[in-house]
C-alpha cells in the first residue's frame, strides 16, 4: 500500500466529479447534487478509515477519534496535519485547516458585471461562495465517513469565510 | 494433527458476512451448527470486553468443552472470531492480522457495500489457504 498518485489528477478528477453531478447528472438540482457528491464521500472516508486504522490500537473516546482524524488520517490525506483544533465539549467540534489542499488552486473571481455597484457584488460573491461549497461536500462525506466507521454517527459542515483557509464543524449525535 | 476450527466475520450491526469451516478435522453435520451458534453466543461477551481494552486482539474470551473462542476487533468494530481446540496463540494472532489485510483489500472495492456479505471466492481460497498455514 505504498503506491503515489500525481497531484494535478486528484485535482482534476475532483474538479470534473463536481462538475460532472452539478451540470450534467442533476443541472438544476444542487441539493441533489451535492447530497450525491456527499455520499460518495461518506464511502470513501468508511474505506480510508479501515485502512489507515489497520496498525494502531482502537480508540478509547470520541476525542482520541476526533484526534486520529486531526493528526494520522489527514497528513495520510494532505501530507499536513489539521492547523486547529477547538472544541465546547458538548458535541461539536471545529477543524480549521489554513491551506486546506483541495481549495488552494481555486481563485473567486470577483463579478465582471459592474453595473450597479454593491449589490451585484454580494449577489456575485454568494454566487461563487456557492459555486465553491460544492467542492466542500466530498471533503465534509469522507469526515463523516471516517468518524461514522469509528463509531460516531455525526453531521459534517465547512465554513469558506476566509480563503485558502477551511473550517470543518463537526456535530456528534448524541 | 485434526484441528477443528470455525472462523466468521460479523460486521458491527452484527450481521455475519463472511463463515468458513477452516480446521483440518472432517466436518460432522450436527457439529457446523454447533459452531457457529457458539460463535454467535459469544458476540455478547465480545461487546462488553471491546470497550474495556484498546488492544485489537483478545484471546480466549470463551470456552464450550474444550474449544476455545478468540476475538480481533478492527477500529471500526468489525468482528473476526475464531472457535478452535489448538493453543497456537502466536499463529492465531497472525491469522487474524493477515485476514484483516484481506478484509481492507475487500473493502477498497468501490463496488462493495460495506456491511454486505463477502461472496469473493478468491477471498475465500485465500482465507483456507492463510488458515492452513497458520492453524
Amino acid at each position: 500500500m505504498g503506491r503515489e498518485v500525481s497531484e494535478s489528477c486528484i485535482d482534476s478528477l475532483l474538479t470534473e466529479m463536481v462538475s460532472s453531478y452539478c451540470n450534467h447528472f442533476y443541472a438544476n438540482k444542487p441539493e441533489l447534487a451535492a447530497r450525491r457528491i456527499e455520499a460518495i464521500g461518506y464511502q470513501v472516508g468508511h474505506q480510508l478509515s479501515e485502512r489507515y486504522t489497520m496498525e494502531r490500537p482502537r480508540f478509547s473516546d470520541h476525542l482520541e477519534a476526533i484526534k486520529f482524524i486531526c493528526k494520522d488520517f489527514w497528513s495520510e490525506l494532505f501530507k499536513k496535519q489539521i492547523d486547529n483544533l477547538k472544541t465546547n465539549h458538548r458535541g461539536t467540534f471545529v477543524l480549521q485547516d489554513n491551506r486546506f489542499r483541495w481549495l488552494a488552486r481555486m481563485s473567486l473571481d470577483p463579478t465582471a458585471d459592474d453595473a450597479v455597484p454593491q449589490d451585484p457584488a454580494d449577489f456575485a460573491e454568494s454566487k461563487a461562495a456557492q459555486a465553491m461549497s460544492m467542492y466542500l461536500y466530498f471533503p465534509c462525506g469522507i469526515i463523516r465517513g471516517a468518524l461514522s466507521n469509528l463509531g460516531i454517527p455525526c453531521a459534517v459542515s465547512a465554513d469558506i469565510s476566509n480563503l485558502p483557509a477551511c473550517s470543518f464543524v463537526v456535530r456528534i449525535k448524541a | 494433527m485434526a484441528t477443528t476450527a470455525s472462523f466468521i466475520i460479523v460486521s458491527r450491526n452484527d450481521i455475519p458476512i463472511y463463515e468458513a469451516e477452516v480446521g483440518s478435522a472432517t466436518k460432522r453435520e450436527d457439529a457446523a451448527q454447533l459452531h457457529q451458534f457458539v460463535l454467535h453466543a459469544a458476540l455478547d461477551i465480545v461487546q462488553d470486553l471491546a470497550w474495556t481494552t484498546s488492544a485489537m486482539f483478545l484471546k480466549n474470551i470463551d470456552r464450550f468443552n474444550d474449544l476455545v473462542v478468540s476475538v480481533y476487533v478492527t477500529a471500526g468494530h468489525t468482528r473476526l472470531m475464531l472457535l478452535h481446540d489448538s493453543r497456537n496463540d502466536d499463529g492465531i494472532k497472525s491469522f487474524f492480522q493477515e485476514v484483516h489485510e484481506l478484509y481492507i483489500k475487500v473493502l477498497l472495492n468501490p463496488l462493495y457495500l460495506p456491511g454486505a456479505r463477502i461472496a469473493s471466492s478468491h477471498f475465500d481460497t485465500k482465507v483456507r489457504a492463510l488458515a492452513r498455514k497458520y492453524l
